[in-house]
């Protein structure tokens, strides 16, 4: 599946919708269903936030493929987008043992990103952003 | 987003409903806002809400410093699995009062 996302919050309703109907078309179970909406919802939030600083309309594309590797079920999602250079493996996490009042507020989304992921890449090729996560379907106990 | 508001003595209860994404978050941190400006004993109950991304996190951890910062006391309540998770990863087991239940949170006030 590949979704075309204009750099707009108000997509994110839409975005949602084609993820849920991917996973009830793959199967994916309720748990993983979330982990993927919580994957995306982060990523393509940074998108639209961050990525472009001219006030124009730009579309970024997220793309979900259920997959096969070494025998075991994997969603691959990758995010593309022309905006500005931004790796976000090299982004500090947040720092989860600082007490509430040093508690800093940001940082968490790529966090949980990482978190909630078996593995991502990054590579910025032909001048765009492009970010493969890939989430195993395995249950965890 | 709606946020319901109860009353149980001097206690607020807030429920809010739904999603807590970036659509969503502004007007959550908005009303959570007004509500700790008005009250020092909250309660938030996610019996509601069936989804949080960081931007929700976010809005929490805003308002569980600023009750700290008034001496007030915040508890968070009937979190189904999924955004316990969420909270635990994010470390915020660790520095804001979680329950399980809307009446164990209840109980943290009388002591």
């Amino acid at each position: 599946m590949l979704l075309d996302v204009k750099n707009d919050v108000q997509e994110i309703d839409r975005v949602f919708a084609r993820i849920k109907e991917f996973c009830c078309a793959n199967n994916i179970s309720e748990k993983k269903c979330f982990d993927i909406l919580i994957i995306v919802d982060e990523l393509a939030t940074n998108i639209v936030s961050y990525a472009f600083d001219d006030d124009q309309e730009h579309t970024f594309t997220i793309m979900v493929e259920k997959e096969s590797e070494n025998g075991n079920e994997i969603v691959h999602l990758r995010l593309s987008d022309g905006g500005i250079p931004f790796d976000p493996l090299k982004n500090p996490g947040p720092d989860t043992e600082a007490s509430l009042e040093n508690r800093k507020v940001g940082g968490l989304g790529i966090f949980f990103v990482k978190q909630l992921s078996d593995h991502i890449a990054y590579a910025r090729i032909e001048g765009k952003n492009q970010l493969d996560v890939f989430v195993s379907l395995k249950e965890e106990e | 987003m709606e946020i319901t508001i109860k009353k149980d003595s001097d206690i607020t209860i807030v429920y809010p409903s739904g999603r807590v994404d970036t659509l969503t978050a502004k007007n959550f941190e908005e009303g959570i806002m007004k509500i700790i400006s008005d009250n020092k004993k909250i309660i938030i109950s996610f019996s509601e809400i069936s989804y949080i991304s960081s931007a929700g996190l976010r809005v929490i951890l805003v308002a569980g410093k600023k009750i700290a910062s008034m001496k007030g006391q915040l508890a968070l309540a009937d979190m189904s699995e999924k955004i316990y998770e969420i909270f635990k990863m994010s470390g915020f087991d660790k520095i804001l009062k979680i329950y399980p239940t809307y009446s164990e949170a209840r109980s943290s006030f009388d002591k």
